[in-house]
């Protein structure tokens, strides 16, 4: 044990005389491990933020967009009766469907209509049940319900970036202007995670889209459905039974599966990152092996003094592998460090939860002090193979 | 040939049996020819000869730094070619203390650590090594210069380290080679006197020098020529 300290003593003492140099080595496995380190942290965190976002989501959510059947010149559309066989469809616990309007101008509040004229905000005609469906609840008041559908009264709910943008306070009755036609506010949708653009919509009934702006029927462009089992088969089961053999079909998807895809992309981006922390970790490792070739030829009036003091060939090649083995350590250690704070500010710029193993840390940090080991074993045979004799240069 | 040494010590500390050292293969260099010699305890023996004699081939025979090619060397009566490298360099380190003539101080280290070095892996506390070294470098009058580095000292000072560095270790034989070489007439003065100083009846000084003043102060003179040992006397102090 006394030994083992002795030897440590010697290569640090060895390695903190030349601090630039030392510091240099080190630079190679700091990069490394910082680089793997930081990749994996990042992935994972940003996974994890996926994850959270999916779980949010639900990942029983399907959409279904109308495509173009034989008829050109009008947008594709899922006729309404479609709506009831899919609700009836097993496992559809909601569906609603939404149709996009177009050719509105949008004016929440006197003097914005130029900004609002170049920059619209979506009208979407909506089924009812859009926030069961979606399971997106109201900032406040309330949504579409029945009375305003059969009456065709001018209400309107919004989304709640457009509330925000329209300085709604909570219960207040205001009015938007759509066209010059004055809506009555009755209620605020909350952040719908899936369709962004839904938080600055306004969201009115089919019956006021069909009498106030030429709707010819409550036709749907878009369906939500939500099925908790099954889902991918249900999905599958829709455009058949929107387009029953017909020509007007049907896509479906589950976007939450798109989210999944993108954490495989995030997966090949991040193997790729790790390649190359594992490239700067190698040559980290030639680094050490070479400039510690060097230290050893200029070292060799030292490495002839010990021998002649006693130390033998194997105590000279253990003290040089120290000296390796303290650069792989340190170099280890604050390569983790430097990785774990890119992980900390990219989470925090990025309003990730930080992912972070501390076994993973210490398994990286492990790997620089193996490579910083096998690259110090040639210079560490060098400086033990030198003879004490032609070193000394005796007179 | 008077091999019992003047004062009484008869301890063999070293000794090489007809022993050659060639260098090379394909053309042989014959640098020591069938040399056989002793050094006891309390010896002082100086060896001298021109370049090439071989007395620095021989000096690193004495020390076990090397091998012969034929022959035996013994340190305290023990083969030295029969040990492994860690064996004989544990012996080497016991027995034998160094001293040369461009010092050979590790520049990290300051004087203490230097001789320290010497110390280390003997299965000493850090508390005993540095009392032993402390009181080697007192020795040679140097205790006060302990955290010095060897940039910061005179040669003559670097010199008297090595030689803390040579004795800390309690040696039975302090081998020189030009211990003097690199220095002014008045640091090669007190260090002379130092290694006189240093001898003592179980203890035995060998100097390799060019330097006949040196030379003749030893008890014991070698001279050597061509690989072999021309004369050896006993020199008269006057």
């Amino acid at each position: 044990m006394r030994r083992v300290r002795e030897v440590i003593g010697v290569a640090v003492s060895g390695l903190t005389s030349r601090k630039v140099r030392t510091l240099l080595i080190m630079l190679g496995p700091v990069l490394g491990v910082a680089a793997i380190v930081a990749a994996i942290g990042i992935n994972e965190s940003s996974k994890g933020h996926l994850k959270a976002k999916l779980q949010e989501l639900g990942t029983d959510l399907i959409v279904v967009n109308a495509s173009a059947g034989f008829g050109f010149g009008q947008d594709p559309v899922i006729e309404a009766a479609a709506v009831g066989r899919v609700g009836r469809l097993p496992d559809v616990v909601a569906v609603t469907g939404t149709r996009q309007m177009s050719d509105i101008v949008t004016v929440p509040f006197a003097g914005a209509e130029d900004y609002y004229r170049a920059f619209p905000v979506p009208v979407i005609a909506t089924g009812l049940d859009l926030p069961s469906t979606l399971e997106v609840p109201l900032v406040s008041g309330r949504f579409l319900n029945e009375f305003d559908e059969s009456s065709g009264a001018r209400v309107a709910v919004i989304g709640r970036d457009l509330a925000d943008e329209y300085g709604y306070l909570r219960g207040e009755s205001r009015t938007i202007e759509l066209n010059g036609l004055q809506y009555g506010v009755v209620g605020v949708l909350d952040y719908v995670l899936l369709e962004p653009s839904m938080d600055s919509a306004v969201f009115l009934t089919f019956t006021a889209a069909m009498e106030d702006w030429g709707l010819d029927d409550p036709d749907p462009s878009r369906l939500y459905v939500r099925a908790p089992v099954n889902t991918r088969l249900v999905a599958q089961e829709i455009p058949t039974v929107v387009s029953l053999g017909g020509p007007d079909g049907a896509n479906a998807s589950v976007p939450t599966d798109l989210l999944d895809a993108q954490s495989q992309v995030d997966e090949s981006l991040n193997n790729l990152t790790k390649m190359m922390g594992g490239l700067a970790l190698i040559v980290g490792g030639v680094g050490i092996a070479n400039v510690m070739s060097i230290s050893v030829i200029q070292r060799s009036s030292e490495i002839g003094i010990r021998r002649a003091l006693g130390h033998s060939r194997s105590t000279i090649a253990i003290q040089f592998l120290f000296e390796a083995l303290v650069v792989g350590v340190l170099g280890g250690i604050v390569g983790a460090g430097v990785g774990a704070g890119v992980v900390w500010g990219v989470a925090e710029q990025r309003g990730y939860t930080m992912v972070l193993s501390v076994v993973g840390l210490a398994g990286w940090a492990l790997v620089s002090v193996g490579v910083a080991v096998v690259a110090g074993l040639y210079p560490s045979t060098k400086a033990a193979r030198l003879e004490p004799l032609e070193t000394l240069r005796l007179g | 040939m008077n091999l019992t040494g003047p004062d009484g010590a008869d301890e063999v500390i070293l000794s090489l049996e007809d022993v050659s050292r060639i260098y090379g293969e394909e053309v042989q260099v014959r640098a020591l020819d069938g040399v056989s010699m002793e050094i006891r305890a309390g010896e002082f023996v100086s060896i001298v000869g021109p370049s090439g004699s071989g007395k620095s081939t021989m000096l690193g025979l004495l020390g076990i730094l090397d091998l012969p090619t034929h022959g035996v060397i013994r340190v305290r009566g023990v083969d030295a070619a029969e040990l492994a490298d860690a064996e004989r360099s544990r012996l080497r380190g016991e027995a034998i203390g160094f001293v040369f003539q461009q010092f050979h101080l590790i520049p990290h280290l300051t004087a203490l650590g230097n001789v320290e070095t010497a110390l280390l892996y003997r299965g000493l506390s850090s508390r005993q090594r540095r009392g032993r070294a402390m009181e080697a470098l007192e020795q040679v009058g140097l205790g006060a210069r302990h955290d010095h580095r060897p940039v910061q000292l005179s040669g003559g000072e670097q010199q008297r380290v090595a030689i803390a560095r040579a004795i800390t270790t309690q040696p039975g034989v302090v081998l020189a080679d030009e211990p003097t070489g690199a220095l002014d007439s008045r640091n090669a003065e007190n260090v002379l006197q130092i290694f006189h100083d240093l001898q003592t009846p179980d203890r035995a000084i060998c100097i390799v020098t060019h330097d006949l003043h040196v030379a003749d102060s030893a008890r014991r003179k070698i001279s050597m020529l061509d690989g072999r040992i021309v004369s050896d006397e006993q020199l008269v102090r006057s």
